[in-house]
């Protein structure tokens, strides 16, 4: 359990030599919008395709009082996580009691409600130009305007939500979710009330949703409509499966693997998601665990084959 | 007194009526089995004691309190454990995990349920580990579920009902599926548990029914048709009728 933490340490300080200050706090934002999905996907196995529904309402709400109040920025990340959990605890009830195809095609439907109520709403969310404008006040003399001490506002934030999310699937609730994911009757019949705990992996989930929606609304000072997309519901779910949705680390991985691609490549390359559309289809064929299973099988067999 | 009671209780699927108007009287600290051939609706009726169906009709009672209607999720923690024909386990869990999961279920307290790390529960760690100790699985503790022999997931099975320390224990055909030795070693499980738990059995090999039962209930086509002691049970002209189509 050491290792991961040390490689992780290692990334937060290099990352930002690397790549641009912005990019680098994308990746981290992105990796906890991941670690509140992967909380339903990998570990409660539900496929939740609205993930952006808890991201883009945080980001709106969160951005509005930060433009027109200049909330305080720990307060604005605690409304954020509020709305968050709020609107996941709003489409999880809906949603908790389906299952299969008709859970996953609720959570989108319910997401498109949310998207086309931003889309409508042009007075608050600006529409289709987005809710631009949203500063980053200054905390106790420290200035976040600076891009590297956002950055590490931001990776400090991310090394907290991602111990967080540990404590949480290594407590009792972590591993009633992977039992409800396992075998929901037998959960049950054991004497969990699966729908409220699904709908408890809903609440968490959507409040590290919001957190992340927050952050991102300040990183690039505006809330774009794709905030609150099915595009952006799919690139988290996307990342996730690509970098491993059986493990705690797998949406960091993928999140990092995600965003460098499409910020980096693309620069190169128009076409770069045609990359990302191979790379989803080994993961969904030949590693179902994504990334940590390939780096898990690598050394597996580095360690079984003989020293010649 | 009866631990586990139904009045009458029915239970129809449209125009099927799986359970008819039975009338059960589990006594505390017995082995009830329940037999019947085929489609007599005896799993309709665990399925009904333990919430998962709501009954059409009818009441059940625990210790003479009315829980009908009560969702299965409830019913565990009312001391009430089943075991299922169709082996349900939690697939990817270790052995460990399995049991524990249903220890914890109806353990002393949830308090830090989503803060204290899973291992740090005492009294839920003793209770998984003598389940599994309960079914001689011990050894296999930490190997995933999955990976065991179909005659060890029946073990574990049992184990998981165990775990919940339960008043009653349903076991629904513990045996299904083992070969000759492996039921024999079942049975002998069934008969260490008895006395220590008030068991409902359903089984389908006599055998086992008539060497460890203390009463026995028989169900035809959703009707409970005779009740009484092995002995009684098996000089009745009904029930050798339902088992032999007439031929007796």
């Amino acid at each position: 359990m050491k290792r991961p933490i040390v490689l992780l340490l290692a990334a937060v300080v290099l990352l930002p030599l690397l790549v641009r200050p912005a990019i680098a706090t994308e990746i981290w934002i992105f990796a906890i919008f991941g670690l509140g999905l992967n909380l339903l996907l990998g570990y409660t196995g539900m496929l939740s395709f609205g993930q952006s529904t808890f991201f883009g309402s945080a980001a709106y709400v969160a951005g509005w009082l930060l433009k027109h109040y200049a909330i305080n920025v720990f307060l604005a990340l605690g409304i954020g996580m509020g709305v968050g959990a709020a609107s996941a605890a709003l489409v999880g009830y809906l949603c908790v009691q389906r299952s299969g195809l008709y859970f996953i095609m609720l959570t989108f439907a319910l997401n498109q409600l949310f998207f086309f109520t931003a889309y409508q709403w042009t007075s608050v969310t600006g529409g289709e130009d987005g809710m631009p404008g949203i500063p980053r006040p200054a905390l106790a003399g420290i200035d976040f305007t600076n891009p590297l001490v956002y950055y590490c506002f931001v990776a400090a934030l991310f090394l907290v939500a991602l111990w967080i999310m540990r404590r949480i699937v290594e407590s009792p609730l972590g591993r009633i979710l992977q039992a409800i994911r396992e075998n929901p009757v037998r959960a049950e019949a054991v004497g969990y009330d699966v729908p409220r705990f699904k709908l408890l992996a809903f609440v968490i989930g959507g409040a590290f949703s919001g957190l992340a929606g927050v952050l991102y609304a300040m990183l690039f000072g505006i809330v774009p409509l794709e905030a609150i997309g099915f595009v952006f519901s799919g690139n988290v779910l996307f990342a996730t499966l690509i970098g491993g949705s059986g493990s705690l680390y797998g949406p960091v991985i993928g999140s990092f693997v995600f965003i460098w691609l499409s910020e980096s490549v693309s620069t190169l390359w128009a076409r770069w998601p045609l990359l990302l559309g191979v790379a989803f289809v080994i993961v969904v064929l030949f590693l179902r665990g994504g990334v940590v299973e390939a780096w898990s099988r690598f050394w597996t067999w580095r360690s079984s084959k003989p020293k010649a | 007194m009866a631990i586990l009671e139904t009045k009458s209780l029915t239970k129809a699927f449209g125009a099927l009526t799986a359970v008819n108007g039975v009338s059960l009287a589990v006594e505390a600290g017995t082995l009830h089995s329940i037999i019947g051939p085929n489609g007599a609706g005896k799993t309709t009726l665990f399925n009904l004691l333990t919430g998962t169906f709501a009954p059409s009709a009818g009441r059940i009672l625990c210790d003479g309190r009315d829980i009908t209607g009560t969702p299965a999720c409830r019913v565990a923690h009312l001391g009430l454990a089943r075991s299922y024909q169709r082996t349900s386990v939690f697939p990817a869990f270790s052995l460990y995990d399995n049991v524990w999961t249903a220890a914890f279920a109806t353990g002393a307290s949830w308090g830090g349920l989503l803060w204290r790390p899973a291992d740090r529960y005492a009294e839920v760690d003793e209770r998984a580990r003598q389940a599994l100790a309960d079914v001689g699985l011990s050894e296999r503790s930490g190997q995933p579920a999955r990976e065991i022999s179909h005659g060890e997931q029946r073990q574990l099975e049992l184990a998981i009902a165990l775990a919940a320390a339960p008043r009653v224990l349903l076991l629904d055909e513990p045996a299904a599926g083992l070969s000759p030795e492996e039921t024999r070693s079942m049975v002998a499980l069934v008969r260490a548990l008895k006395g220590r738990y008030t068991i409902v059995l359903i089984e389908h090999k006599m055998d086992i029914i008539m060497s460890v039962s203390d009463r026995i209930s028989v169900m035809h086509f959703g009707s409970m048709i005779a009740e009484g002691t092995p002995a009684e049970i098996q000089r009745n002209p009904e029930v050798r009728r339902a088992y032999l189509g007439g031929m007796a």
